[in-house]
């Protein structure tokens, strides 16, 4: 590890327990409710409650079987579409306009025609989901293919690739970057349209997740219990980012030295 | 010459112009060009800045619309195709996302080579060519400049092409690490009788390289068409050296004023 890294992880690290002593500090004044703003203590326990009472497990693994499914599709939907943009020019004209008009949609925004016509039910919540990455995820494929040095898609001309095979052999890796970035993007914007939705109609007969054990902490005016499964959302979130972005950026754009892009 | 005595023409340009009408008053780039190019030639086109010489190998090359013919063992050119490879002046003609010898070896993959073993052999072969043996594991970003451009012809040659065209590519090379990538091009070029067509705006490098010279005009047009007789390795105190030099560089220096 480089000293700037390190110098980097201290000053998070600091900054992390102070903000706990802090908090700790704050709700042990008794100046605010104990009820509305929970000990560090308390939320700790609500956390560990969440995994050893109330089946957190099961409630994560039903969000992420979801999600991943809607990111799956939606991702290759935002890869397929974009690639054709770049083979056909009215494509990417008709394309562009879509995805320029559908990205300002807020997912939520749809959920009441969804529901209308597909129903109540797992396939609504994908669909949000997928509403929620194929845009921005196709923004930055677009704009990205279309930022790549000339000097890539006319090497790869120049050993005879054409089409989809031009797409996948140069436009592609060439744009790696923002496909990165775009993947980042739409993984946050799923997660947030997953929560919502799940927040707003609850169950779907056939499970829960993290959005609906939320609304039910909140419901039984457990606090602590809200705070628990936030903190599982950002754990969640940092293993994606460790475990998956940037290993993802180590072993792509930053070993082919196509980071200053 | 001896050595075309039983040449057959590789390349045909049969009156080849070039506009891109980008303007109620665009010029022709290129006016009625005529050029022949045998198996195993070696030619060199100088020219003055803006007299079409790019433009004409990126026709030949298949990356623009012309009027006129170009053929290719008698087949037109309309697109990019493996028979003709294009070696760029940019360094960053090589793929920054695979290795030396993943650039070298992808070409031929996409091409029908699928065998592996086979194409260990023919990367490690080009790269040893080239003089980059053992340099097969590392990324383009790891290179300098003159090591990029060595790969790029190792790519190349190893596709096996009609014809290598050579746009500038030790244009901005120090001149140290030109005059050894001249050399080692000569060589090259004798071992695996490529015909080779090359673009520069250097007279040096026009006589060390080229077994033709032609020099295009500022109108498009080529103005000299010489064989160049002078044995290689050819240095400036090489016999005839000095007159094709003093030859070409005032018809250059009468390009420049005709402006």
């Amino acid at each position: 590890m480089s000293n700037d890294l390190k110098t980097e992880l201290r000053d998070q690290i600091i900054f992390i327990v102070c903000f706990i002593a802090v908090w700790w500090i704050v709700a042990k004044m008794g100046i605010v409710n104990p009820k509305l703003f929970p000990t560090p203590g308390a939320i700790g326990q609500a956390f560990i409650t969440a995994f050893a009472k109330n089946g957190m497990i099961s409630f994560v693994g039903y969000s992420m079987g979801l999600i991943v499914r809607g990111l799956v599709i939606g991702i290759g939907l935002a890869f397929i579409c974009s690639a054709l943009a770049v083979v056909n020019r009215h494509f990417y004209a008709i394309y562009n306009l879509i995805v320029s008009i559908m990205d300002l949609l807020p997912g939520v925004a749809l959920l009441p025609l969804v529901i209308c016509w597909v129903g109540i039910g797992e396939a609504t919540i994908i669909i949000i989901i997928i509403h929620s990455i194929i845009w921005p995820m196709s923004r930055s494929l677009i704009d990205g293919f279309r930022a790549i040095p000339n000097i890539y898609v006319e090497s790869g001309r120049n050993i005879g690739l054409r089409g989809i095979r031009l797409v996948t052999g140069v436009y592609l890796p060439a744009a790696f970057a923002s496909v990165l970035s775009g993947l980042r993007v739409g993984w946050a914007r799923a997660w947030r349209g997953l929560i919502s939705v799940e927040m707003i109609f609850g169950t779907t007969g056939t499970g829960a997740g993290i959005g609906w054990y939320i609304l039910m902490r909140r419901v039984n005016y457990d606090i602590a219990g809200v705070f628990g499964a936030l903190i599982v959302i950002i754990i969640i979130g940092i293993i994606v980012e460790y475990g998956i972005f940037r290993v993802l950026e180590r072993n792509t754009v930053k070993k082919w030295g196509m980071t200053a892009q | 010459m001896m050595d075309n005595y039983n040449a057959k023409p590789v390349l045909q340009i049969n009156g080849l112009t070039k506009n891109y009408h980008d303007g109620p008053n665009s010029r022709d780039i290129i006016r009625d060009l005529d050029i022949t190019v045998n198996q195993g030639d070696f030619l060199t086109i100088l020219g003055p800045s803006g007299c079409g010489k790019t433009t004409l190998i990126r026709c030949i090359a298949g990356f623009e619309d012309f009027e006129g013919e170009i053929l290719v063992d008698g087949k037109a050119v309309r697109e990019p195709g493996i028979d003709r490879f294009m070696v760029f002046q940019t360094f960053e003609q090589l793929f920054p996302w695979k290795t030396v010898k993943n650039n070298i070896t992808y070409p031929l993959k996409m091409n029908g080579v699928k065998d592996r073993d086979e194409l260990d052999r023919i990367a490690e072969e080009h790269l040893e060519l080239v003089g980059l043996a053992g340099k097969g594991d590392l990324y383009p970003h790891q290179l300098s400049g003159g090591m990029k451009q060595r790969v790029a012809i190792a790519k190349g040659l190893a596709l096996n092409p009609k014809i290598i065209l050579m746009d500038e590519p030790f244009a901005a090379l120090d001149a140290m690490t030109r005059n050894k990538l001249q050399a080692e091009l000569v060589k090259i070029k004798e071992r695996e009788n490529a015909t080779v067509i090359f673009i520069t705006h250097n007279i040096q490098e026009a006589l060390t390289l080229g077994s033709r010279v032609m020099l295009m005009s500022k109108q498009g047009e080529i103005k000299i068409n010489i064989d160049n007789d002078i044995p290689k390795p050819v240095t400036p105190a090489s016999e005839g050296y000095g007159e094709m030099w003093k030859m070409l560089n005032d018809a250059l220096w009468e390009e420049d004023e005709s402006e």
